[in-house]
């Protein structure tokens, strides 16, 4: 169980854009973050409730239960 | 500003991707972007710089982006379009990311509105200066294994224990499954705390992402019991390796670490 399993970038490095960043770790940060500015114009897009309903479409089996991912884990 | 309703072909908008202070555009070549043929640039706001591209006004709509959100291709090509962005730019120092989406009129407009903003990025960009977020996940077995040795010494199933039977045997050995996930699961948590409490001390700030349900990870062999990122001085890295190292040593859970990323999550708290 404790045996060294292979890491995403374990060792530091430039940050230049891993190819391969799991999506999901990068939506956890491109969709839900930086810096909201008053968009002009155009749309108001960056509005985080738009962009979480878009997620929510995306992976429609998205729980919305934060803290208990194993509670529906089944029957041992 | 006139209006052109009649000539929509040919109008564009300026994305905004990133604000940062010093920017070779030399990192910029050969960047796609969001929009083919068009190059990504710098352009200076005061003292900063943003990071923009020029974007066909009609493939930026509002309906547009929720087509585009909505869809999962779509959306990885955005997500990953704008990361590559961000990412080149923040070799050149501190980058502010901005959000997904972020579009103006013209440059002119785009300027306008993050000058208006300049002191909040500087702050931002004090902030991050020597900074860099790491991404931390742990997980663990998906499911408590059977008690292996109850404390109990509940009778083995099918044994003649005297005193049992069948539906006694078999309450007890629910009881004990039971009581398995309720150790797993507390076990569980306890852990997700005392890796997030030991790296907490090491960064100067933390966030607690949503974990990933297995349905997004697509793994049923294990859960995932944290979700957090940290915003860590660099010299502090290393350390926070370290941390991690003996956190698996110590508490037998699957660690992993992603970065440095571009710090997103710590950009848009000031």
């Amino acid at each position: 169980m404790s045996t060294v399993q292979p890491v995403p970038w374990e060792t530091p490095g430039p940050l230049t854009g891993p190819i391969g960043v799991p999506l999901v770790d990068l939506l956890d940060r491109v969709l839900a973050t930086g810096v909201v500015i008053s968009g002009d114009l155009v749309i108001a897009i960056a509005d985080v409730p738009l962009v979480r309903l878009s997620l929510h479409a995306l992976l429609s089996s998205v729980s919305e239960r934060v803290p208990a991912p194993w509670s529906d884990s089944g029957p041992l | 500003m006139t209006e052109q309703p009649g000539a929509p072909e040919g109008a564009t908008s300026t994305y905004v991707f990133a604000v940062c202070r010093r920017l070779d555009p030399a990192v910029l070549t050969g960047l796609a972007g969001l929009a083919e043929g068009c190059p990504v640039r710098g352009l200076r706001c005061g003292p900063l710089t943003a990071v923009v591209q020029h974007v066909p006004a009609a493939e930026f709509t509002e309906d547009a982006w929720q087509r585009r959100l909505s869809d999962r291709a779509a959306l990885e090509h955005c997500a990953r379009a704008h990361h590559e962005v961000v990412t080149a730019a923040a070799a050149c120092g501190p980058t502010v990311p901005l959000a997904l989406a972020t579009l103006y009129r013209g440059d002119e407009r785009a300027r306008e509105a993050l000058g208006a903003d300049a002191d909040r990025f500087t702050v931002v960009l004090d902030r991050l200066e020597n900074h860099a977020e790491w991404g931390v996940k742990v997980y663990v077995p998906a499911t408590a294994r059977p008690p292996s040795a109850p404390a109990s010494a509940a009778p083995h199933p099918g044994g003649g224990s005297a005193g049992g039977g069948a539906g006694r045997a078999y309450l007890e050995r629910k009881r004990g499954l039971h009581r398995a996930r309720e150790q797993h699961h507390d076990r569980a948590l306890r852990t997700a705390e005392d890796v997030d409490a030991a790296l907490t001390r090491l960064a100067t700030a933390t966030r607690r992402l949503r974990p990933h349900s297995p349905e997004m990870t697509g793994e049923t062999h294990r859960l995932q019991i944290l979700n957090a990122t940290y915003l860590m001085r660099t010299e502090r890295v290393q350390g926070l390796l370290d941390a991690v190292e003996g956190l698996r040593q110590r508490t037998g859970a699957e660690v992993e670490v992603s970065g440095p990323w571009v710090p997103y999550s710590f950009a848009g708290e000031v």
